[in-house]
């Protein structure tokens, strides 16, 4: 495992001229929107944050769809279909991505069912071949526990990874005043052989844009 | 149930959803979810396991009194007002 990542990591920095980009997002009405549902909801239905930002990350991604595909044999292939490929961490050590296809097609719920079916099944192995080789671009959230901000790395043939970070409370400027917010720092790496920081930029405030109306994801 | 049944089925459900980690290594004040590496997702599902084998519906404003073990026992053990859903 610990070789194969090795590999991959080492075949994407020398291959892939990386840039890298990072907006902080105002998380407030996501998480309230998120809490209220929740509230009325049973345990199995609740929605984490982690599914809020896969799927603005898919609805965002449709509007650069430069960043959501392979490069092969020298040139970039769009990918037919949204398949983001989420990082899982694995126990012993190591990561998987196995991809959940059409994230921009599915509902909230159905993306909550997905990552938890995806998480579970990569801690018990059981995965399938097809799972790993088909994701069209990669995110990581780091979750509760992890930190801040996460700069990833490519996964070739991919050519961009969004990472978030740790969501944490902040002081932020609303309307002139300062309040502490919940806030996500999102981090776009993109390939410059296929895009440049202006198209990551656009991805990033789409993806802000789209968390700011949480009912309408 | 008494405090020592649920200690044992929170050590089940624990025991399903991180089979390769340890609950009998828990001290009462300890964070689970930092002791023993779970993240959002394991506890979510945790919340869940515990909904199904005894009903108990937890609402989300309720999670953080289940983080150490002390805690989530002295709540599973305490009559709950809530509707069995």
């Amino acid at each position: 495992m610990r070789a194969a990542i090795a590999a991959a990591m080492t075949r994407s920095k020398r291959e892939i001229p990386h840039y890298y980009l990072t907006e902080t997002i105002d998380l407030g009405s996501a998480l309230a929107w998120l809490e209220s549902g929740n509230a009325t909801k049973s345990p199995q239905d609740r929605l984490l944050p982690a599914a809020l930002l896969l799927k603005a990350s898919a609805l965002a991604l449709r509007k650069t769809p430069r960043l959501n595909g392979l490069f092969l044999d020298g040139e970039f292939k769009p990918g037919e279909g949204i398949h983001i490929g989420w990082v899982v961490s694995l126990r012993g050590g190591g990561l998987i991505a196995p991809a959940i296809r059409d994230a921009d097609r599915k509902s909230l719920s159905e993306i909550m069912g997905a990552l938890r079916d995806v998480v579970e099944r990569a801690r018990k192995g059981s995965l399938r071949s097809s799972e790993l080789g088909s994701a069209t671009i990669t995110v990581t959230s780091l979750g509760d526990r992890g930190a801040e901000t996460v700069a990833a790395i490519i996964r070739p043939p991919q050519v961009a990874i969004i990472g978030f970070g740790r969501i944490v409370t902040r002081p932020w400027v609303v309307d002139g005043r300062i309040e502490a917010r919940s806030v996500v720092a999102a981090t776009l790496a993109g390939d410059h052989r296929v895009t440049d920081g202006h198209a990551g930029g656009l991805l990033l405030s789409n993806i802000r844009d789209l968390l700011q109306e949480p009912d309408k994801l | 149930m008494t405090q020592n049944e649920i200690k044992a089925l929170l050590f089940e459900l624990i025991g399903e959803i991180a089979p390769e980690a340890d609950p009998s290594s828990l001290s009462d004040n300890e964070d689970m979810r930092s002791a023993l590496d779970r993240d959002s997702m394991d506890f979510n599902n945790l919340i869940i396991a515990i909904h199904e084998r005894t009903g108990r519906n937890i609402p989300e404003a309720d999670y953080n009194k289940l983080f150490t073990l002390k805690g989530a026992i002295a709540y599973l053990a305490a009559p709950s007002g809530e509707i069995k859903l």
